[in-house]
């Protein structure tokens, strides 16, 4: 059996995000609880969703190598 | 004039996609953000990346409108990033960091492609910050002036 390590599990989950979006991860970043378009959009969807600490993360356009 | 370090913690690098089924490290901090005001409502946390190519802190507009910001009605400040240069908009806000509250000049934009930059004045220069390529991680330290 093997298992993923929680970080390779985050990386997994920001793979499938959708792009170009605002996405709310649960406390242990395993999972994403909510999408929205705007921040306050994905904070109204965690909320509801019953995760009251998320991470929120915004995702690019497109993934590539950053240079901000 | 003393400085002093009260908090200290490492910070594991994070991975991010980089398209072509790889990744790439950098380091990121949760941090919130609230109007200067006091007891001002906090942001929720959201991923900032600590980086010493910003000048400043920046952050995505969205997240300023959540805190109350009529965000375009701050200053403007053009910046310049590797796609070119933008505006934005400038604040005085809260940001919540390891060690408590900073009071800092921010920076909000529409354009940027992630949710904040931890940039040099505001965040570098209240800790001492090293990153660790061996060890995959990044210490901050929280420095306080006597």
């Amino acid at each position: 059996m093997s298992m993923k390590a929680p970080a390779d599990a985050r990386l997994e989950v920001l793979r499938s995000a959708p792009l170009n979006s605002w996405i709310a991860l649960s406390e242990d970043e395993s999972k994403i609880v909510a999408v929205g378009s705007t921040f306050s959009e994905v904070v109204t969807k965690s909320e509801e969703a019953g995760v009251s600490d998320p991470i929120i993360i915004k995702t690019p356009k497109a993934w590539a190598p950053l240079s901000v | 004039m003393g400085t002093f370090v009260s908090v200290s913690l490492k910070i594991p690098y994070k991975k991010l996609p980089d398209g072509k089924g790889g990744f790439g490290y950098y380091a990121a901090l949760p941090v919130n953000i609230a109007l200067p005001t006091k007891n001002a409502p906090r942001s929720k946390r959201f991923e900032a990346i600590i980086d010493s190519g910003a000048t400043r802190c920046v952050f995505h507009a969205d997240i300023g409108k959540a805190i109350g910001l009529d965000v375009e009605a701050g200053e403007i400040e053009s910046t310049l990033g590797i796609a070119g240069s933008t505006n934005m908009y400038l604040h005085d806000i809260s940001l919540y960091a390891p060690g408590g509250i900073i009071a800092i000049r921010a920076g909000f934009s529409i354009d940027l492609p992630v949710a904040g930059l931890l940039g040099m004045t505001g965040f570098f220069d209240n800790f001492k910050i090293t990153f660790d390529a061996i060890g995959r991680h990044c210490e901050l330290e929280r420095l306080f002036r006597a």
